[in-house]
């Protein structure tokens, strides 16, 4: 019997698949809201179950197999070791009660305090003498970032603060995310996992959200304005960065073997609503060898296929991008200048995969009738799935508060391209 | 003699530290207060902001210039006051309740510090009421408000509620999710899709373009 895994494997290398292979909560990327879960598990009728947030920056909820079976979902997460703030998700799990009024599940260690102005703060690695690592404003639905940046001297600054978060894989880390591919795979859907350390210039992961004393350049527009006025500074950071992710990849392959079928490489966003972030030559200069140093090896190595995250509107550096061994592009946001689904196809849809690009998240799936989501999830498919070379997933995370009705039209759409004619 | 064309070059290069002495030179050399802001230090940014728009810089490009343009600002500011150097309007800034984004909020802030508005930042995660409390008390002429997030959205149109109540201010809004569209749905004057743009429709709107 053909599996999820199959159909994303055929999409992958550029078959056509039976059906259009689907992706939410593969990556931190591709996910849901845990409101959209809570919400989505009541539309199906399934079991009540609190909701279990295993990324908690963005508040994703963790889609157990029942409601990826609902939703006709093709490939899975690989856990990774630890939230965004730092805390162990092996262990136990509690509750806590966001101001929305919904009860979710995070990990035991991971400590969450209100804040005199309605919101929450989370520190640490559960650490309450640090000051916290993120706050979650009063009406807000997600966490971002306060940021740490300590004074620093221009002419002192020292690229080892700017890489203490990366180290080598333990035995015991090694062991459990072996674990976590094993029961990824056993699932019969395509494994995603998340490589540690190879997100160069991640901004999510600038602030150092996992450490307890940050130090280097850690304020956003700071570490921006590096790209332009330190690139020397940026290179060692990247330097260090990727001999200690090499040196993991080698450990990974090892204990991993072919449990993963994707690996998200970087999710360092290269574009705005209208336009790159960076320029042509500052991609090409401080972040292609990298990345062409990663997949290179990868390739040779692994049958692992090598995933990019990038928002915005990137088409100028797609070339790029499949030109340093990227085999697939998340989150493809088909509203950007210059995104559009069909040029994208034609253009790279034999070289590249498309994972993501199903429906917009910043206008038709939260504020759309359900009849525009269902007509926009069927022109996508009808574009991207042809000849393979696409995942279906959302135009990044499934934002909070998305009607459950849109939802549900998205899931019937793809049903209803996938059985017509057939 | 002070350049006022190289203090633009150097600001549009980003470099702070040479802005900081050109703008001081030029002010003990006894130059015109007015004439180092506009053809030194709004001139440069102008450029920067077209380029901007144009695709021939970029955010980090952006962020450099605008620190350079601060260093300026910082050793010309008393000089200003002293000459009564007016601003061109004063406009209040601010990321909309529920929402901690501020990097396209910092860069209209730049901007319009740059073409020569008093900027008053509030900042994010901003009520309704703060924008209404922050125009009223500072005679705003113009008040900008940013969202990054869908959910986020919805609190522009709170502001724009309020504020329309006050009257005499103009709402212009900008971000990721948001569109000339939704401006028009929720009673805004106006949106602008990027930074510089932001600062010719403020222009417009308060007649001063």
């Amino acid at each position: 019997m053909e599996t999820g895994r199959d159909v994303v494997l055929d999409a992958l290398n550029h078959r056509q698949p039976s059906k259009v292979p689907v992706d939410f909560g593969g990556t931190s990327c591709s996910g849901m809201h845990c409101s959209v879960v809570a919400a989505l598990r009541d539309h199906f009728g399934l079991e009540k179950r609190v909701v279990k947030i295993h990324e908690p920056f963005q508040m994703l909820g963790y889609i157990e197999e029942d409601l990826r079976q609902a939703m006709g979902v093709d490939a899975t997460i690989a856990m990774p070791l630890s939230t965004m703030f730092g805390d162990d998700v092996a262990g136990d799990w509690k509750e806590w009660k966001t101001w929305w009024g919904q009860t979710v599940l995070i990990p035991s260690g991971m400590r969450v305090a209100a804040t005199d102005d309605g919101g929450f703060v989370a520190y640490p690695q559960g650490d309450t003498l640090v000051p916290p690592c993120a706050k979650m404003p009063a009406t807000g639905y997600f966490f971002d970032a306060v940021i740490r940046q300590e004074g620093f001297d221009e002419d002192e600054l020292d690229p080892t603060d700017n890489t203490e978060e990366f180290t080598v894989l333990g035995e015991s880390d090694l062991a459990r995310i072996a674990a976590a591919a094993k029961a990824a795979r056993d699932s019969g859907l395509a494994v995603v996992a998340g490589l540690p350390g190879t997100a160069f210039g991640d901004i999510a992961f600038v602030p150092g959200m996992s450490l307890k004393k940050p130090k280097g350049v850690r304020d956003v527009a700071e570490w921006y304005m590096s790209i332009a006025a330190r690139p020397e500074f940026v290179h060692k950071v990247f330097d260090r960065q990727c001999e200690v992710a090499m040196e993991n990849l080698k450990l990974l392959k090892a204990r991993v073997g072919d449990n993963y079928d994707v690996v998200f490489v970087c999710g360092t966003d290269f574009g705005t609503q209208i336009s790159t972030f960076c320029s042509l030559d500052a991609l090409e200069e401080l972040y292609l060898p990298y990345y062409g140093k990663i997949n290179r090896w990868i390739h040779e190595n692994t049958s692992w296929k090598t995933f990019k995250h990038s928002c915005g509107a990137i088409e100028p550096f797609i070339e790029s991008l499949v030109g340093v061994g990227f085999d697939v592009l998340n989150p493809v946001q088909c509203s950007a200048t210059g995104m559009d689904p069909r040029l994208l196809k034609d253009k790279y849809g034999s070289r590249l995969t498309f994972w993501g690009g199903g429906i917009d998240t910043q206008k038709t799936l939260p504020f759309g009738k359900p009849e525009e989501v269902r007509a926009q999830v069927l022109e996508r498919c009808r574009i991207f799935n042809e000849n393979g070379g696409f995942v279906f997933n959302a135009i990044h995370n499934v934002q909070a508060m998305t009607p459950t009705a849109n939802m549900a039209a998205l899931l019937d759409a793809i049903t209803e391209f996938n059985t017509a004619g057939k | 003699m002070a350049d006022l064309d190289q203090i633009s070059e150097m600001l549009q290069k980003g470099k702070a530290k040479e802005v900081e002495r050109l703008v001081g030179e030029a002010l003990v050399e006894g130059l015109n207060v007015k004439e180092i802001l506009e053809k030194g230090l709004i001139a440069g940014m102008g450029i920067i902001g077209e380029k901007f728009k144009n695709n021939q810089v970029y955010v980090p490009e952006v962020l450099i210039a605008a620190r350079a343009m601060n260093k300026g600002m910082t050793i010309l500011e008393p000089a200003m006051v002293k000459a009564g150097v007016e601003p061109l309007g004063t406009v209040v800034i601010g990321t909309v309740s529920g929402d901690l984004h501020d990097i396209g909020k910092n860069l209209v802030c730049m901007m319009f510090k740059g073409a020569g508005f008093k900027v008053v930042d509030l900042g994010t995660d901003v009520s309704p009421e703060k924008f209404a409390a922050a125009a009223k008390e500072n005679r705003a002429c113009l008040v900008g408000l940013s969202a990054l997030l869908t959910t986020t959205m919805p609190a522009m149109k709170d502001c724009v509620d309020l504020l329309k109540t006050q009257g005499g201010v103009k709402v212009i809004i900008g971000g990721a999710p948001v569109t000339q569209a939704y401006a028009d749905e929720i009673g805004a004057n106006g949106y602008s899709p990027d930074a510089a743009s932001a600062v010719e429709l403020g222009k417009k709107l308060i007649g001063a373009a």
